[in-house]
């Protein structure tokens, strides 16, 4: 259980250089108890700044069903009034220090992208085709994640950190959600049916994501195909040629040929081979090493026993 | 004690030597020299040590040494030396064959030449031998001193006048207050005969303590004393009715007066030896302790048995032999022969014999006291003993068992056995003969004679010049429990991919819950105490059940001991005869018996007379008219074998029998939805078939398909609940499935383009299949959206009879690129682990899954039970919040571990016996030490070097993650020798740990209850051991159906079109919950979920969550918090309450109370 933070050292103003901001979320049936969140803002410093950074501010320990509508309903209407222009979610991953949790290191909240074609500087740079549909209608972040929210001027992110610093100071009570109703579709087992309903696209619209990343992805392949067949074939200043992985054997059949030359070594290599017991060292070799093998397996079940013992205590019948 | 160590250790070594003369008598001499300054048993494992360490001190430091210890089996410790590896290969140059033999038999290898299983084995043999052989301690000291006192006091007794039967009774009952403990019938008022006491012509101590082949345990020390009796008390006809068995307790009452005269501190109670009502023995233990707890434990326990004897030369032993008989009304000259009665007064003048044949064995032949040894251990681990009540067969008749069988046995009179036999092989050789002969049928002679069975299916074994059967006593429904296992024991020992160590003598298999599939419980008040009236109710039961079941035994009520004063006491009110009932899978359930052709006159009749007014004259369908029985089908609640037992109950035992009988086994199997019977899954494979077909037959496919393979628990008769309900009510959950298509150039070379290839094929197909057949509805979904190398879409094929599968492509080029990513040296190691984890999907999906459907799905046609066992347990692991720790795979794999590997009993015949020994192996089990290797094509397919291929891989995760932070449960089959697939990453160490507890915690309770076990009480487990629990709504969560409308506006018709829908095939909110829950809390919090047995989530917070230093990427909620005012460090406290509020607006109305442990 935890104790209510009145009976606790009383929380913080500030944390380095983060103002501590409670939020009060409207308690539910299902846990009637009032409960406060702590939001950690402070102006955003990245260690590369951009032009926009002076407008932007950094939240820390966001609730997770946080949304752009829930920041801009807040800063709006309980900070200030101040007009937020758009907010970015921390879009990675987090894994917990320490455990290797494979379930949340293999779930990737990530925006999708067409990585392949991007990178290509040759293909259709930055730009994002045959993206398969949305299957959520509403998305959730990590326990303790982060946002940046970017305002409309550095004033208005100015007065939101100050605003925000204000009403912590002064106990105000900032309800979390508020004036949000009705602008988001709702969480719960609604979202679930959306969600579910959403990852049985119209078989239309998927053709058509899965038509525009072949057409994209053809027209990739075609150009590399032609980059390559170029470096392969033009020597390079120093009068080198690149060796590249050559395109003229279709994939399946490459396979398939590596496979049966490999076959046709062996086959030649075991024909060639001595018998094993043409040499009398190769016999006694082998009798040592049937020997060797017999006390190696002797002393292995030694141990195996030694280790049962002193696992289990002595050995006796229950 | 460093100083008495080496002492210990030359005393030690000494006797190590004289091995070599196989003089077990000095041996058992330097055992007790070792023993005596020990006070305590823990110090014998550091002996054992110092010996090792002694012996290879010496090797090393005396070359000429090498030779003697060739000869010397025992002296294993000095392979390690390498100066003895080089004389045996200086040997074998030079010796060739024989001399390496002997080379081999010197080292280690001694142990692999079949005089042993293994080395493991005969490790383990020599290790449990050290803790089993009698040792001297206070306790034996004690019970000397008794005996000594008792012989003093015995010697002492003056003689008492004959007297008629009634006087004498009356005069020991006025003098010393002790009842003669006359067997029944008492002897008749008018008895002519006089009974008289003198002083006793020899006082001896036999059995196991004398001849050092007793268990050391923590039971009570058993001696047995015979006092013989002076042959001038009897005459020559005293061994007719019961006369010889009066005089034996008017004799034995006045020892227990002498005693009682005496002041001596001695506690003195009557028992009837070995149950055997004839022949009451006395039993002196020491006194009891006043009530004091510590004084309990501090008193040393043994009982010492006075046993009165007769001289052998007093009756004739031809009299007696089985064939004759010996209680005889006057004038009747037709009474069958008593055997029982026999063989009983034979027992009493044969101890000395039987002593010294034992001891004859001890001395020539090595392995023999060892051999007892283990045969105890074994035959007490599965709860037999020389009581009557045990089975009859005890510590004594395997010791005879033995040293008779190295005299004779075998054709044309040849020993069985031979002296020269290693302690394993005696040890094996004896059970062959246990198992292999039925001795109830042809009777075993050893000596010149000849001998039949009795006939009421009481074992032979006739040891002709002692004319005597050693197995007298032994029951019919003991021999062939014994017989049983034996054969069990005989092939565990022959597998040679198990240990069988462990099974054949440290596990004990006497729980009758899981030794039997079914146990009937029957009042021993309501049925006569006699002795006929056991083998009555067991011959009725036996032929009644016949082929359905492949082993009937009882198991009866043990007598008690009673004291001098009082009269023999009646079994206790509560004691109960227990039937234990092994089944026929195949037959146990059948309806209808067909009983003999009405032709045959005199069988019918036969039939007719056993079954009463149940017997039928029927024609059946293939013309025959057979006599014969028809059962109900089960809904009465009864199974047919329920109802055959009750029937022969009350028409061959009394009404009183059938009304008190509790039956118990079919619990377990009543917990499961629709019962524990695969028919239940015949829609969905019916309409798998189906599926088949109408995919194979489509025309313009791009494709052709090579393969359609299953990939789900439905198909393979595993799931929790069935399929889908008959009544429709119940939405199907739709079952993997995958499409392999011929190979094709056309593939595109890149794994996220294969996966857009996939969809594409996916949306063919489910345009192709809606026109093929208006049945089918086929949709394409969408998944792992955050991954591009993983399957992005799967297609749903609903058919209108309700059943729904999963379908996905199956393409194996994925594998050869995702392989090369991996090898790729350029590639960064985030896109490595991606590929990696992508690999591993694609074999678990597209490879291990179907191939262990598959294998799955055959074993259980092949095992009928092992579909309810799987599905039990799933239930099992649900109900404790474990299901989607275990992966549905890992659990099957143990599951069919207890069919495939049965020991140390049989295969399984039912759920309740397949469920409980799967539950008794997993609390055995530890998973940090031992991998779980099963062998999934059932008929041996794995072999030796496989599963050691397997061992090794299994100590290199050992090795590489020591702290089990990754592979906790190594689950290896033969199908997976990876031993990873189903348990990468889950579950964690602690879930694992529960597991273990919980499955305890329930072999401790059905260890306790027995057969008054509750089953659903195995199934239920508090919910406060979790720090939060979830309370999902049982509606929306997919669960159980809301009971009634909650309000008028919901109508039944529109619930039932809602669940119609098919747009929802596959919806589980509760599971998406779940799986968002682990996304966004699973640092923070670790989550339990009960699947579909139990609508709740439960949560533990993780313990790194603990108070700590503020930052600013911690991936939990937190309160910050100054720990002194003033001060500049800010802590940061994990914000539970804020969190499970989030929880709670996550869910919304899906949870419908948040609960928070209060501890």
């Amino acid at each position: 259980m935890v104790p209510m933070p009145a009976s606790k050292p009383a929380v913080p103003l500030t944390v380095n250089d983060f103002t501590v901001l409670p939020l009060r979320p409207p308690p539910l049936p299902s846990y009637p108890q009032e409960t406060n969140h702590y939001l950690y803002l402070r102006a955003n410093a990245p260690k590369v700044p951009t032009e926009d950074t002076p407008r932007e501010v950094f939240l820390v320990n966001v609730p997770v069903d946080t949304t752009e509508v829930h920041l801009r309903a807040l800063f709006a209407e309980q900070l200030g009034g101040v007009r937020v222009e758009s907010v970015g979610f921390e879009g990675t991953k987090r894994v917990g220090k320490g455990i290797t949790a494979p379930v949340i290191a293999a779930i990737k909240r990530g925006r999708k992208r067409k990585r392949g074609v991007e990178n290509y500087e040759a293909g259709a740079a930055g730009q994002e085709v045959g993206r398969l549909p949305e299957v959520w209608d509403r998305e959730v972040h990590s326990s303790g994640g982060t946002a940046v929210v970017t305002f409309v001027d550095k004033a208005s992110a100015e007065m939101a950190v100050k605003e925000a610093r204000r009403a912590a100071k002064s106990g105000r009570q900032i309800v979390w959600g508020a004036g949000v109703e009705g602008k988001l579709p709702p969480l719960g087992s609604a979202r679930y049916q959306a969600h579910h309903a959403l990852r049985y696209p119209d078989p239309a619209t998927l053709q058509q994501s899965v038509d525009d990343f072949m057409t994209a992805f053809s027209a990739r392949e075609a150009v590399r195909a032609k980059e390559l067949h170029r470096v392969r074939s033009v020597p390079d200043a120093d009068g080198f040629v690149t060796v590249t992985r050559g395109a003229r054997i279709a994939p399946g059949a490459r396979e398939e040929d590596a496979g049966k030359k490999e076959e046709e070594g062996a086959r030649k290599r075991e024909k060639r081979k001595v018998g094993e017991d043409f040499y009398r060292f190769q016999v006694r070799e082998k009798r040592k090493e049937q020997q060797l093998g017999l006390v190696r397996g002797f002393e292995e079940d030694q141990r195996r026993v030694e280790e049962m013992r002193r696992r289990r205590g002595k050995m006796r019948p229950e | 004690m460093a100083a008495s160590g080496v002492k210990r250790r030359k005393l030690e070594h000494v006797s190590s030597d004289e091995d070599d003369d196989a003089s077990f008598a000095s041996f058992g001499e330097s055992d007790e020299i070792v023993a005596e300054p020990l006070g305590d048993e823990d110090e014998g494992l550091e002996d054992v040590d110092d010996e090792d360490g002694s012996l290879a001190d010496e090797a090393a430091g005396e070359p000429e040494d090498v030779e003697n210890d060739k000869q010397n089996g025992e002296d294993v410790a000095k392979i390690a030396t390498p100066r003895f590896i080089a004389a045996q290969q200086g040997q074998d140059r030079t010796d060739g064959a024989k001399a390496r033999r002997a080379a081999l038999d010197a080292g280690g290898g001694a142990y692999m030449t079949g005089t042993f299983k293994s080395n493991m084995f005969k490790l383990q043999v020599d290790e449990l031998l050290e803790q089993i052989r009698p040792r001297r301690g206070k306790r034996e000291e004690a019970a000397e001193e008794a005996l000594h006192a008792l012989k003093k006091t015995f010697d002492q007794v003056p003689a008492r006048g004959s007297l008629l039967t009634d006087e004498a009774e009356q005069q020991l009952l006025k003098s010393s207050k002790v009842i003669v403990p006359f067997p029944q019938p008492r002897p008749p008022r008018d008895a002519k005969y006089k009974l008289e006491f003198a002083g006793p012509s020899s006082i001896n101590v036999i059995g196991s303590y004398a001849l050092k082949t007793n268990l050391r345990s923590k039971e009570a020390l058993e001696i047995d004393m015979v006092v013989t009796m002076p042959s001038s008390l009897f005459q020559e006809k005293d061994y007719l009715n019961y006369r010889y068995f009066y005089k034996r307790a008017y004799y034995l009452a006045c020892l227990a007066a002498s005693i009682k005269d005496e002041p001596t501190e001695y506690d003195v109670q009557f028992a009837d030896l070995h149950d055997d009502q004839l022949r009451p023995t006395l039993v002196v233990s020491p006194p009891k302790p006043p009530s004091n707890e510590d004084m309990v434990k501090q008193s040393p326990r043994w009982r010492i048995n006075v046993i009165p004897s007769v001289s052998a030369d007093v009756f004739s032993q031809d009299k007696l032999s089985p064939s004759r008989n010996c209680v005889r009304a006057a004038g009747d000259t037709k009474a069958g022969p008593t055997s029982f009665y026999n063989s009983s007064l034979r027992a009493d003048a044969l101890p000395p014999s039987y002593l010294k044949l034992l001891h004859n064995a001890a001395s020539t032949c090595d392995g023999f006291r060892d051999a007892c040894l283990l045969g105890s251990t074994w035959l007490r681990q599965r709860g037999f003993a020389a009581r009557i009540s045990a089975g009859g067969f005890g510590n004594f008749e395997w010791s005879a068992l033995i040293a008779l069988l190295l005299q004779g046995g075998g054709p044309n009179g040849k020993p069985i056995l031979s002296e020269g036999y290693s302690i394993y092989q005696l040890f094996k050789a004896t059970l062959q003969v246990l198992a292999m002969r039925d001795l109830s049928k042809t009777a075993l002679v050893v000596g010149a004679g000849d001998a039949k069975p009795t006939g009421d299916g009481t074992p032979m074994l006739w040891d002709a010049s002692r004319a005597h059967n050693v197995l007298y006593k032994v029951t019919p429904w003991a021999y062939s429990q014994l017989r049983q296992d034996a054969r069990t024991s005989l092939t565990m020992l022959g597998d040679q991919l198990f240990d069988g160590f462990d099974a054949t003598f440290i596990m004990r298999t006497d729980n009758p819950l899981l030794r039997y599939d079914y146990v009937v419980d029957i009042p021993a008040s309501a049925i006569l105490a006699e002795k006929g009236s056991y083998h009555k109710l067991f011959s009725t039961l036996k032929r009644g059940v016949g082929d359905r079941t492949s082993l009937v035994t009882m198991k009866t009520p043990p007598s008690a001991l009673w004291r001098p004063g009082s009269r023999r006491s009646k079994p206790a009110p509560d004691a109960s005869i227990s039937v234990g009932i092994v089944v026929n899978s195949d037959t146990f359930n059948r309806t209808v018996d067909h009983g003999p052709p009405a032709e045959s006159k005199a069988e019918a009749a036969s039939f007719r007379k056993f079954w009463g007014e149940k017997a039928e004259l029927r024609r059946f369908k293939d013309g025959s008219i057979t006599e014969s029985l028809v059962w109900g089908t089960g809904e009465s609640g009864q199974t047919v074998l329920e109802q055959v037992v009750r029937f022969l109950l009350s028409r061959h035992i009394g009404q009183d029998a059938e009304q008190s009988a509790s039956f118990v086994g079919h619990g377990f199997a009543r917990l499961l939805r629709q019962g524990a019977s695969m028919a239940a899954y015949s829609p969905l494979m019916e309409a798998y078939k189906q599926l088949e077909t109408d995919i194979r037959g489509l025309e313009r496919m791009p494709l052709s398909v090579r393969h359609i393979m299953p990939a789900d628990p439905q198909l393979r008769y595993c799931s929790i609940r069935p399929p889908f309900d008959i009544a429709g009510r119940q939405r199907p959950t739709p079952a993997n499935i995958t499409i392999q298509f011929e190979g094709s150039t056309r593939w595109p070379d890149d794994v996220a383009a294969i996966q857009r290839t996939k969809i594409a094929f996916l949306l063919k197909l489910s345009e192709l299949l809606q026109e093929a057949s208006a049945a089918i509805t086929a949709r394409v979904g969408l998944e792992n959206p955050s991954d591009e190398s993983l399957n992005q879409a799967y297609l749903d094929i609903a058919y209108g009879s309700g059943a729904a599968f999963r379908m996905r492509i199956h393409h194996d080029r994925e594998q050869t690129l995702l392989e090369r990513q991996l090898k790729d040296k350029s590639l960064a190691p985030s896109s490595k682990e991606a590929a990696a984890r992508a690999l591993a999907a694609y074999k678990r999906d597209y490879i291990k899954a179907p191939a262990h459907t598959q294998a799955v799905a055959r074993l259980c046609s092949r095992y009928p039970a092992l579909s309810g066992t799987v599905r039990l347990l799933k239930k099992w692991f649900a109900s404790h919040l474990l299901a989607h720790h275990i992966a549905e795979e890992v659990i099957e794999l143990i599951a069919v571990r207890t069919f495939v590997q049965p020991w140390p009993w049989q295969t399984p015949s039912s759920v309740q016996t397949g469920f409980l020994r799967t539950l008794h192996w997993l609390a055995r089990w530890d998973w940090r030490a031992e991998p779980l290797i099963v062998d999934l094509s059932g008929t041996g397919e794995l072999k030796a070097a496989e599963v050691q291929a397997i061992r090794t891989r299994f100590e290199a995760w050992r090795k590489l993650d020591p702290s089990l932070n990754r592979i906790v449960l190594f689950a290896a089959s033969s199908l997976d020798p990876d031993g990873t697939t189903w348990t990468d990453g889950r579950p964690q160490r602690v879930v694992a740990g529960r597991m273990t507890a919980l499955a305890k915690a329930a072999c401790a309770e059905v260890q306790e209850k027995q057969v008054a076990l509750e089953p659903a009480g195995l199934f239920a487990s508090p919910l406060s051991v979790f720090d939060f629990v979830l309370h999902l709504d049982p509606a929306l969560s997919g669960g159980k159906q809301r009971k009634g409308a909650s309000n008028g506006t919901t109508f039944k018709n529109l619930e039932l079109a809602a669940q119609d829908d098919e747009s929802m095939i596959g919806f589980d909110a509760a599971q998406l919950l779940l799986d968002e829950l682990e996304t966004l809390y699973g640092s923070a919090v670790l989550f339990f979920s009960g699947g579909s047995e139990r609508p709740v989530i439960a949560g533990l917070w993780s313990p790194q969550t603990a108070r700590r230093g503020w930052k600013m990427n911690l991936a939990y909620s937190t309160i910050p918090q100054r720990v002194r005012a003033k001060e500049e460090t800010v802590r940061a406290e994990i914000n539970k309450d804020a969190m499970l509020a989030e929880i709670a607006r996550l869910g919304r109305e899906l949870v419908e109370r948040v609960e928070v442990s209060s501890r």
